[in-house]
């Protein structure tokens, strides 16, 4: 091809180009969202079922620039907040800035979400099953988790399906640990946050087409100067790793997560606030769903998904010298339901869940219905 | 003439651009690929040859992701064959799987009659759901454009 066809054949793609994108790459700002309202009854006596609209959060992103965008989460929790009364919250979910220098290198500041498990960057109702998220990713991983910090996220460069995240955020504080919620109140999600103890999260995750693999870890302290704990910047450092597996194909659909949370010191930390908090905080779920419309209705772009996710954790796996540990906190929860996707951005969900622990205390069984939607 | 233009009209870092487009298009037709353009409906259609021989068409738009656009090249054969999906620029944080090789490469060989449905004829990638879904529904449409541009003879 000559060269003046080159330029004769830019001249003709030019308006194409300018015409058809131009209007996309000015700033512009984009709105979205999800929410989710649940019915759960709860077996026994005096627990009437209840509904609440458990989630309505707005997403709000802003390009600036080619390279230069902001996204954010405002999420309201049970539908109110009042003053004196402990349900209901309006918070910020996420908000940072991202820097696009090239594929390989986006800089990340702000509110950002920890890239652990599964659930904590991808919550939207539609893509998990079951109405509630699991339990696991309440007491082990944190969910939604969100700290104040930088980092970089991006493609592996010349190795196609690596991704990598890399934050510095700030520490978790130890005060807030307990024995069946672990780490959970020790996040300080935005608010005052102390920066005593930085600390170091990330993910590495290999994508193909009904394939993502993933390993995380959050390394950091958590004594935030607090006199009998130090101030030291690894003081009482929490120790996270996390492996991740979704597969997909032939309308099944298989996930699992496993985690291992490690709290030096939780000796000390328990002298100091009086708690029951584990040195060692372990477990993961599997869950396995198939879309029953795949053989009944194969032409149907619905999808109708049997699920069963069976969770297996301990919130006191290891307890320091002075912690007895409690049987009932090493759980067994099973859950089976279907998901109910008219479409793949709505979810209407229904589920039975067998509550169990060790030590057989308190066992009970719940049913939910859900309804969520994300766009 | 170009930089005449380009002094006139803002070209932005992220436009796909010509060098894009072409590249993309002699990647699929090779490199001795003509390119005209031609109007169906309003819409601007590649037209693409070699000689005297019709090679196919091709179309490029942009589909809105999470929050982004996503810019995408749909090319096919004379019979409307898919010969590939390109995905020319891809904005966002998350989900920028859809341009792999791996996910793309289940569209070629699709007739103007194929699903083009996730779950079905395409598999899905987890966690680039909303992706995705985008540029299979672009893919879709713009197969659904060529089959009508074709019956109403705009495609020659």
């Amino acid at each position: 091809m000559s060269l003046n066809r080159v330029a004769a054949l830019s001249f003709l793609l030019l308006p194409l180009s300018l015409s058809s994108l131009a209007a996309q790459s000015d700033a512009a700002t984009t709105l979205g969202g999800y929410g989710e309202v649940h019915y759960v009854n709860a077996s026994g006596p005096g627990t009437p079922g209840q509904a609440t609209l458990r989630r309505f959060v707005l997403y709000v992103a802003h390009s600036f620039s080619d390279r230069i965008s902001m996204r954010s989460e405002v999420e309201i929790e049970d539908a109110r907040v009042e003053a004196g009364s402990p349900a209901g919250e309006v918070a910020i979910e996420q908000l940072y800035l991202d820097y696009r220098l090239s594929p390989a290198l986006t800089l990340r500041g702000g509110l950002l979400l920890p890239p652990v498990g599964i659930v904590n960057e991808t919550h939207e109702p539609p893509t998990f099953n079951g109405v509630e998220r699991p339990d696991f990713d309440h007491d082990v991983i944190p969910t939604t988790w969100r700290e104040i910090g930088v980092g970089a996220a991006g493609a592996v460069p010349g190795l196609q399906g690596l991704n990598y995240r890399l934050y510095l955020v700030n520490g978790l504080v130890a005060a807030g640990f307990s024995g069946d919620e672990g780490i959970r109140e020790g996040r300080q999600e935005g608010q005052d946050a102390v920066f005593a103890n930085p600390s170091l999260t990330g993910r590495l995750e290999y994508v193909r087409p009904g394939v993502r693999v993933g390993g995380s870890f959050w390394y950091g302290g958590s004594a935030a100067q607090d006199p009998p704990l130090g101030d030291g910047t690894f003081d009482n450092a929490v120790g996270l790793v996390s492996a991740d597996a979704r597969l997909e194909g032939g309308g099944f659909a298989l996930r699992g997560v496993f985690a291992t949370v490690h709290i030096a010191d939780a000796d000390r930390i328990n002298a100091a606030y009086g708690g029951q908090v584990a040195s060692r905080i372990t477990g993961g779920y599997v869950e396995g769903a198939y879309n029953l419309l795949r053989p009944l209705a194969p032409h149907s772009a619905q999808a109708l998904s049997a699920f069963v996710r069976h969770e297996r954790y301990d919130t006191q796996a290891e307890v320091p010298a002075g912690v007895t540990r409690d049987d009932a906190l090493a759980r067994r929860y099973t859950t089976i339901g279907l998901t109910y996707k008219p479409i793949w951005n709505i979810a209407v969900k229904g589920d039975y869940q067998l509550r169990r622990n060790r030590a057989h205390a308190g066992e009970d069984e719940v049913f939910r219905l859900g309804l969520g939607y994300q766009f | 003439m170009l930089l005449a233009l380009a002094g006139v009209m803002p070209v932005r870092a992220q436009d796909p651009g010509p060098a894009k487009v072409t590249a993309s298009v002699r990647r699929l037709f090779g490199a001795g690929v003509r390119i005209d353009s031609l109007h169906a409906d309003s819409a601007l259609v590649l037209r693409l040859a070699r000689n005297d021989s019709l090679l196919g068409f091709a179309r490029v738009g942009n589909v809105r992701g999470k929050d982004q656009p996503i810019t995408w090249l749909v090319a096919v054969d004379p019979s409307l064959r898919l010969r590939d999906v390109d995905i020319l620029v891809y904005r966002e944080p998350y989900g920028g799987e859809v341009a792999y090789e791996a996910w793309r490469r289940q569209f070629r060989g699709k007739g103007p009659d194929a699903p083009l449905a996730v779950g079905r004829d395409i598999q899905g990638i987890s966690g680039a759901t909303i992706s995705v879904n985008a540029v299979t529904l672009a893919v879709r449409r713009t197969m659904a454009d060529f089959a009508v541009w074709r019956a109403k003879g705009l495609l020659r």
